[in-house]
C-alpha cells in the first residue's frame, strides 16, 4: 500500500536534512568532543572537496543553531592547543521539566489549545507534540469544563515574539493620539493581553523610557532589526504591573438610574440604594476615559463628585450642545 | 489542514520531533501521526522514509534507526540517542506562558488546586526559557461562557443568557439557538437565532453575564429577513481625539481633515457614541441626529443644574 519506492525523490533536500539528523545524533552521542576531521570521516553526507567539507560543516551548525539545538565547542586537553571539537550536551538538547503529572499535561494542553487559529498556533501545537511524547497521558477528568481562547489579531504578532525571545530591536509606525504617524523603536520585553487588546512594552530607544503600545494601533508593519546589541529584559518586568505604577487611582461618586448604566455598575466598588436610584463609587486612573463611559450612560448616570470631575463632564455636554446646535 | 511549503530546516525540526513522538506512541497509525505533525500522510511517509537513513556513524543495520509502518502502524526502534522530545524554543515557551496565564485567570476561584498546579508550571517553565519578563493573558470573559456556548453548538442544543445590550442599556434573559462563534475586531460574538426577538441576533460574549444550557432544541418561527438590515447614513466630523473617533466609529481614513461618511444599525448607538466622545466629534448630517444630540445634552445639562 505505502510502497517507498513511489514516493516523490527530492535527492538534494533530503540528502541535506538526513545529514543534519545524523550529525545530530553524532554529536549527541558522543562522550567527548568530536574533530571537524573525525566528524568528516564518521557522519554520512560529508562529501567532496576539504573546502566544500569545510562549508557544508559551517551552514549545518548554524542550521541546527537556529533551530534551537546547542553545539558547545571545546577542545580534548585544555593545556595544549589542540584542535577544536563539537558536542551537543543531552541536558541541553532535551525537554526537561522535572516530574510531570497528568494534570499538568492537561492543563498545558488547555494553555496550547488557547491558541487554536491564533498567531502562536503553530508553535503552541509544537509544544504540545513535545509534551505528548514524554509519554505521559492527560488526565482531563479533574478539570472544570473551560474553554479559553487567546485572540491575537496583528499579522506582525510573531515578530514580535520572536523578537523578545532574540533580543531584537523591533521598528514600527505607531498612531498617536492625533493620528500622527511616529517612528518607534523599542527593545520589546514583554507582550500580554487585557480586555480584548494586546499589548507590547519595552524600552523605547528615542525617548530612554519605557513605554506600552496597543498593537491594533501599529500601523503597518513590525520590523525585526537584526544587527542589533543586546540588551536585558528586567526580571520579573510586568506590563500590567508597570501600566498601573505609573497612574494614580482617584474615587469617584456617581448616581445611576436602577436597571440603567450597566458598564458603570459593573466596575463598581459600592452600591447605595437611593429609590429610583443607586449612588455607587468607581476607581478611575483617567478623568477624559471616565467621562466618556459616564456619557455613554446618557441622562442614566450623574456624577456627584469630585467636584473637579463634574465641572469637567458639564464643561464637555456644553460643547456637544455648541457643537449640534 | 496540512500545510503544503516546508523549508529544509522546518522539516529537520519535524523529523526531530518525530523521533521521541514515535517512541513514546508506539504502533500509532500513519493517519493519525500526519495529522498530530499537521502534515500529508504521502509527507509523513516521506518523512519517514528519510528518517529511515539516519542513524549513529557506521551506518549499517546496527546503527540505523529501525522504523516499520508499510502496515500503516508506525513503530520505532534503535533510536535511544533521540528518543526524549527536544526542549521547549522560546516562541513555544511564550505561547504556554501566556495560555498558563489565561489557564490560571479561566479557572474557577473553587478550583485553588488547580490553579497552584498552573502557577508551578509557570515558574518551572520560565526558569527553562530566558523570559524574564511576566506574559499576561487576562481574558475578557469567563472560560466557563465559551465552553458553555461550544457544548451547545456541539449538541445543537439551546442557551438561555442574560444579556445586557450595552445599546439599550438593558439586561434581558433570552432563549437562544446557537449557530456560531465569530470574531470582529477582537470582540468575540455568537450568531444565534434568537427566541425572543424572534430573528438572528449577534451577542458579544463579553456582554453575557450568564449562560444556561437549555435542554430544548431548535427556535420556531425565527425570520430571515431580519429587521436590523436598514442602516443609518451619517456624516461625522471629527474635532479632535481622531484615533478614539477611528477605533470608537470603526472607518479607516488617511487624511485629517475630511468628514467622514458611516453608516449604522441603530440611532441610539450613534447618540451614545457621539455623547461618549465628549465633544470630540459632531454629527454634520443628518439633521434629526443632530438635534436628538443636542436635545439629549441639554437635558443632561438640566439634570445637573438641578441636582
Amino acid at each position: 500500500m505505502l510502497d517507498v519506492a513511489d514516493q516523490p525523490k527530492e535527492p538534494t533536500v533530503s540528502r541535506k536534512i538526513e545529514r543534519l539528523i545524523n550529525l545530530t545524533i553524532a554529536l549527541l552521542a558522543t562522550k567527548r568532543y568530536l574533530t571537524k576531521s573525525e566528524i568528516f570521516r564518521s557522519v554520512d553526507g560529508y562529501e567532496g572537496s576539504a573546502e566544500t567539507k569545510e562549508r557544508m560543516f559551517e551552514r549545518d551548525k548554524d542550521d541546527l543553531r537556529n533551530l534551537g539545538v546547542v553545539i558547545e565547542v571545546g577542545s580534548f586537553d585544555p593545556v595544549f592547543e589542540d584542535e577544536a571539537g563539537y558536542r551537543i550536551k543531552p541536558e541541553r538538547y532535551t525537554l526537561d521539566l522535572g516530574e510531570i503529572t497528568g494534570v499538568e499535561v492537561s492543563l498545558l494542553s488547555l494553555a496550547a489549545e488557547a491558541w487554536r487559529g491564533a498567531a502562536l498556533d503553530d508553535a503552541a501545537h509544537s509544544a504540545l507534540t513535545k509534551l505528548r511524547s514524554i509519554g505521559v497521558e492527560s488526565d482531563l477528568d479533574g478539570l472544570p469544563a473551560i474553554s479559553p481562547r487567546l485572540n491575537a489579531a496583528h499579522s506582525d504578532f510573531v515578530v514580535i515574539t520572536t523578537a523578545i525571545s532574540k533580543r531584537q530591536r523591533i521598528s514600527f509606525t505607531y498612531l498617536s493620539s492625533s493620528l500622527e504617524r511616529q517612528s518607534r523603536i523599542i527593545e520589546p520585553f514583554a507582550i500580554a493581553t487585557k480586555n480584548s487588546h494586546w499589548y507590547v512594552a519595552g524600552n523605547d530607544i528615542e525617548k530612554s523610557q519605557i513605554r506600552t503600545f496597543r498593537l491594533d494601533r501599529i500601523d503597518g508593519e513590525i520590523f525585526a532589526i537584526h544587527a542589533t546589541g543586546e540588551y536585558e529584559i528586567p526580571k520579573g518586568f510586568d506590563i500590567f504591573q508597570s501600566l498601573s505604577n505609573e497612574q494614580n487611582a482617584t474615587v469617584a461618586t456617581i448616581d445611576i438610574r436602577k436597571g440603567k448604566a450597566q458598564l458603570l455598575r459593573n466596575t463598581a466598588l459600592s452600591i447605595v440604594d437611593k429609590g429610583e436610584w443607586d449612588q455607587i463609587t468607581v476607581e478611575y486612573f483617567n478623568t477624559g476615559i471616565l467621562i466618556d463611559l459616564v456619557l455613554w450612560h446618557g441622562e442614566d448616570a450623574l456624577v456627584q463628585g469630585p467636584m473637579d470631575l463634574r465641572i469637567e463632564l458639564i464643561a464637555k455636554l456644553h460643547e456637544i450642545v455648541l457643537l449640534h446646535a | 489542514m496540512p500545510k503544503a511549503a516546508q523549508t529544509p530546516l522546518g522539516r529537520t525540526a519535524r523529523l526531530l520531533d518525530l523521533v521521541p513522538y514515535l517512541a513514546s506512541h508506539q504502533g500509532i497509525e500513519l493517519l493519525s501521526l500526519a495529522q498530530e505533525f499537521d502534515v500529508s500522510q504521502s509527507q509523513m511517509v516521506a518523512d519517514l522514509t528519510t528518517l529511515w537513513m539516519c542513524g549513529l556513524p557506521g551506518y549499517t543495520p546496527l546503527e540505523l534507526m529501525d522504523l516499520s509502518f508499510e502496515s500503516g502502524f508506525v513503530t520505532i526502534h534503535n533510536a535511544e540517542t533521540l528518543a526524549h522530545p527536544r526542549t521547549l524554543s522560546d516562541e513555544e515557551s511564550i505561547a504556554l506562558l501566556l495560555g498558563l496565564d489565561l489557564v490560571i485567570e479561566s479557572l474557577p476561584d473553587d478550583r485553588e488546586d488547580l490553579k497552584r498546579i498552573a502557577i508551578d508550571l509557570v515558574k518551572r517553565l520560565s526558569a527553562r526559557s530566558s523570559l524574564p519578563a511576566k506574559l499576561s493573558a487576562i481574558p475578557v470573559i469567563p472560560g466557563s461562557v465559551r465552553a458553555t456556548i461550544q457544548s451547545a453548538l456541539g449538541t445543537k442544543s439551546a442557551l438561555e443568557i442574560v444579556y445586557h445590550s450595552s445599546y439599550s442599556d438593558n439586561v434581558s434573559t433570552r432563549v437562544v439557538t446557537p449557530i456560531e462563534l465569530r470574531d470582529d475586531n477582537g470582540f468575540e460574538y455568537l450568531w444565534a437565532a434568537c427566541q425572543s426577538a424572534r430573528a438572528f441576533r449577534s451577542f458579544r460574549l463579553d456582554r453575557m453575564q450568564s449562560v444556561i444550557l437549555k435542554a430544548s432544541t431548535a427556535v420556531t418561527g425565527v425570520s430571515t429577513s431580519s429587521n436590523e438590515s436598514f442602516e443609518i447614513d451619517y456624516t461625522l466630523r471629527i474635532h479632535s481625539r481622531p484615533r478614539e473617533a477611528m477605533e470608537r466609529f470603526r472607518f479607516e481614513r488617511d487624511g485629517l481633515e475630511a468628514d467622514v461618511e458611516i453608516s449604522s444599525f441603530s440611532d441610539e448607538w450613534i447618540r451614545r457614541s457621539v455623547l461618549a466622545s465628549s465633544g470630540s466629534v459632531e454629527v454634520v448630517q443628518p439633521q434629526a441626529i443632530r438635534t436628538a444630540i443636542a436635545q439629549a445634552a441639554r437635558l443632561i445639562l438640566d439634570r445637573y443644574e438641578s441636582n
